[in-house]
């Protein structure tokens, strides 16, 4: 009874009526008002008389047919811990087509509940779904990779009698590693140094202590693969910090095994501070050569909004020398700051380091940030343009500053 | 997409959505364009009744969509509708659907319940300032000005900036109105404006003007009118409040600056330790100054003209009248150099102290630190709008304290002419906020559609006097 009721005040609601009242159409509605009265179950009844005049107030009758028992869910929601309601509220955002994941876990909720602002937990529940998109990209890459793998294995099994020669003996993954260790251990002894500085901790957010992690494995990794790689040093390195706390996430127990010298005391206990140049972007000290003699020092920090000057803070605390890449001088910069990855640092420095040449060196900035590479310095090619605009103007800046030199003479001499 | 004109039967539904590209988000793409073109609820009804019949359920994105069109074309019973759906089906709902509904429900006769959705919000989170807006208009247009003045309150205590159009309803819905408590509140909102630095806007103005001119008994007349630039109000002749900062506000702003901009998280960043000792006791030596020069800002003032000729010209502008000046530069100018002549540079040295900093100093740190030492009367000489110094200051009070302080004793060199003199723009002889003497009301407004930028002020004001 009580659905009949909801149903008849649903039709009277419905503005199909009044529609139908104006156009005159009377005809049609009546027999539908009958149906209305006369079936028990609506949903049945409807779709056939309303098969040639629409009913456009349908969708909410079929909206609440297939209602769950509402008192019982509200009475549900009150025991809600905090954690559900936030995952209900994701999901809902999820419903309302905004971005945020299909899966949150419980410690994701709770950073997301630690979030300071509306804006903060929209940025972090959009970080959360893009990375759950790329894993699902990968996922579905990996299948089908495996499918192509044994549909290709089929068809070798299809064909046997196949000979497989090789002069050579098949260098396998483990032997390349044992190659890249010995390499390594070799630098450790004979090696140039390469300090990273990890006393930035302060000045990050955890997701940049994560990204500066990432782009030092990186790093780590291209100077085993390289020919002559060099001794890196983690230093001003604390134990249990979260650079820590990162690095075994990355290297699991390969951590202890590393190549490489970690230790908390500074650098300029370590080496002799004349021979320290700490590299940052805002020194006003450009740098012409690779010195194979002196230890560079790489700070180990991603700073996304930019901070001016941190490093750079450092090298003047302690009195060191410092450079800064000659970007300037060879590449016609075009966007982006001038401060580079980790990773693309120790690529530069490598190139350097095997070469000295500079072009080869700088491609390893990224293509979006330069529009060429000059091989005359840039500064030459500014004054040859500075000429030749001085021959356009008639030498007016010239005339002028001599002007005034003049001028100042005669009213020094007039005093 | 276009939508169509008419609502369609399921089988035209059907054939439109296998004509579009990607079936997927034919629905919701078409319910966008939709609100877009402003199509009539039928049409949106009638898609919807092709998906319910179709799917046997309508998407909660597909509803909200629905909701922002019947909110847009204001159906209230169409919005209770919809509400009682999405009630029933889901356990609650998400901020956008509640935003929606207390738009669509405050513009009806049934604002009342767009009061209980606000209630309904304030347990998950806070509500948008819009969503209060909505309310505290509805609120006031319904003349219970005592709710309204409860969830501005609220409003406030929440730390949301009130937008200015709820400020601007209390004035328009309390025309004659007599009621001490109301009118003391809008005069708290005029502090409001005044203490957070807010000039309103032309209509804004106008509703302020005509709820002060309606107040019973109290003869209030307004005028609208250009302060001079000695501060005097043409009409009332009244001179306006300067920029000076008290003297608590103006120890705060010292104390601040030193500790947030020259000092930071790390002294070495600006400047150095040794450096700044230095600077300390050259300053203490010589105080106090009258006009401090950013010497290198000053030096690019004409970029055709010679570095150390534009320093020179601004120094000989200013020095004529005996006063004291301090000139804060690099030590390479003091490098002979096509620039930087030396024996310029020498001369200017006997008309004015100079300070050297190191070549990767922040000289700007030290302008600010010696204007603020030498006292109130100083003033300093830069075109630059110190705007990164204002953002290293920790707490919006102290930034308001530094913006008023720089707007009363920063002197701006203007490089439009070409002539040879130097033009300085002096700084404000006045200070523009709201302000009031009791019988007095000085409003600086904006109009609507002029493009101020946050270092301008405005330049036109509304006078109130009262006149017994």
């Amino acid at each position: 009874m009580q659905a009949v009721n909801t149903l008849l005040k649903n039709f009277a609601k419905c503005s199909a009526f009044h529609l139908a009242v104006r156009h005159g159409v009377k005809k049609d509605l009546f027999p539908l008002h009958r149906t209305l009265i006369l079936s028990p179950c609506l949903k049945e009844g409807a779709p056939h008389s309303a098969s040639e005049k629409l009913d456009l107030d349908e969708w909410k009758k079929v909206m609440k047919s297939g209602v769950p028992e509402a008192s019982e869910a509200g009475s549900e929601h009150k025991e809600l811990s905090t954690v559900a309601a936030a995952r209900e509220a994701v999901e809902m955002w999820r419903l309302a087509g905004r971005a945020v994941p299909e899966n949150i876990s419980d410690d994701q909720l709770k950073t997301l509940m630690e979030c300071p602002s509306k804006a903060s937990k929209k940025k972090y529940l959009k970080f959360l779904y893009i990375k759950e998109l790329y894993k699902k990209n990968d996922k579905r890459k990996m299948e089908e990779k495996r499918e192509r793998r044994l549909e290709t294995q089929e068809e070798r099994d299809s064909k046997p009698d196949e000979l497989k020669k090789n002069s050579f003996t098949c260098l396998w993954t483990s032997a390349i590693d044992r190659t890249y260790n010995w390499r390594v251990a070799q630098s450790m002894i004979f090696g140039q140094p390469l300090v990273f500085d990890m006393s930035f901790e302060s000045d990050m957010s955890p997701r940049e202590v994560a990204n500066t992690v990432r782009q030092i494995v990186f790093s780590e990794s291209s100077n085993r693969k390289s020919v002559d790689p060099f001794h890196i040093h983690f230093c001003n390195f604390q134990d249990n910090s979260q650079y820590h706390r990162e690095f075994i996430k990355h290297y699991r127990q390969a951590w202890d095994k590393l190549l490489i010298t970690v230790t908390e005391r500074c650098y300029t206990e370590v080496f002799p501070k004349n021979k320290i140049i700490y590299l940052t972007a805002d020194s006003p000290n450009v740098m012409k050569t690779f010195d194979h003699d002196k230890v560079y020092i790489i700070g180990s920090m991603v700073d996304k909004s930019i901070k001016t000057g941190v490093s750079l803070a450092r090298a003047k605390r302690l009195g060191l020398e410092t450079a800064c890449l000659p970007l300037e001088k060879y590449l016609l910069w075009n966007t982006g700051a001038k401060n580079l990855t980790l990773d693309q640092m120790m690529h530069i420095l490598l190139t350097l380091k095997d070469t000295g040449d500079w072009k080869k060196a700088l491609e390893f900035v990224p293509k979006r940030k330069y529009c060429g590479f000059v091989g005359k310095s840039v500064s030459d090619l500014k004054k040859g343009l500075n000429l030749v605009n001085a021959l356009k103007l008639g030498k007016k800046r010239e005339v002028q500053k001599r002007q005034f030199a003049k001028n100042y003479s005669k009213k020094l001499i007039q005093k | 997409v276009q939508p169509p004109e008419k609502p369609l039967q399921a089988e035209e539904w059907k054939k439109l959505r296998e004509e579009y590209q990607s079936l997927e988000t034919f629905e919701e793409v078409m319910l966008k364009s939709m609100i877009k073109c402003n199509s009539h609820v039928d049409v949106a009804k009638s898609l919807l009744t092709y998906v319910a019949k179709t799917n046997g359920d309508v998407g909660y994105n597909l509803l909200v969509k629905y909701l922002a069109l019947c909110v847009q074309q204001r159906k209230t019973a169409e919005i209770c509708d919809v509400y009682d759906i999405m009630k029933m089906r889901f356990k609650t709902l998400e901020s956008g659907a509640y935003s929606l509904l207390i738009r669509g429900l405050s513009n009806s006769d049934k604002w009342r319940m767009a009061l209980t959705l606000l209630e309904d919000v304030k347990k998950v989170t806070t509500p948008s300032r819009t969503s209060y807006e909505s309310c505290i208009k509805a609120a006031s247009r319904h003349q219970e000005m005592s709710l309204a003045r409860e969830l501005y309150h609220d409003m406030l205590a929440k730390d949301l900036v009130p937008t200015l159009d709820v400020l601007q309803a209390f004035f328009d819905f309390s025309r004659g109105m007599e009621d001490a408590d109301l009118k003391k509140e809008l005069f708290d909102i005029l502090l409001y404006l005044r203490d957070n630095q807010i000039y309103p806007h032309g209509t804004f103005m106008r509703s302020i003007k005509l709820w002060f001119e309606s107040i019973p008994g109290e003869n209030w007349r307004g005028n609208l009118t250009n302060i001079k630039h000695s501060g005097e109000c043409p009409v009332c002749h009244h001179q306006l409040e300067d920029s000076n900062l008290t003297e608590e506000e103006y120890n705060i702003l010292k104390e601040r600056i030193t500790a947030d901009v020259i000092h930071g998280r790390d002294t070495f960043r600006k400047t150095s330790p040794q450096e700044f000792e230095a600077f300390q006791a050259f300053v203490e030596d010589r105080l106090p100054f009258d006009i401090v020069i950013d010497g290198l800002n000053v030096s690019h003032v004409k970029p055709k003209k010679m570095q150390c000729e534009n320093l020179f010209h601004a120094i000989n502008c200013l020095a004529k009248e005996n006063v004291r000046l301090l000139v804060l530069g690099r030590k390479h100018m003091l490098v002979n150099s096509s620039n930087w002549k030396q024996d310029v540079m020498k001369e200017m040295q006997n008309k004015a102290d100079f300070f050297f900093a190191e070549n990767i100093s922040e000289d700007d740190a030290f302008l600010l630190y010696a204007t603020l030492r030498s006292g109130k009367h100083c003033r300093f000489v830069t075109r630059d709008f110190l705007r990164d110094h204002k953002a290293c200051l920790s707490d919006s009070l102290t930034r308001r304290l530094f913006r008023k302080w720089q707007r009363g004793h920063q002197i701006v060199l203007s490089s439009s002419t070409e002539g040879k003199r130097m033009n300085f723009l002096p700084a404000f002889n006045y200070d523009c906020v709201v302000q009031t003497t009791g019988d007095t009301w000085h409003i600086p407004y904006k109009d609507m559609f002029e493009e101020r930028y946050s270092y301008q002020v405005p330049r036109k004001w509304l006078c109130l006097q009262q006149k017994q």
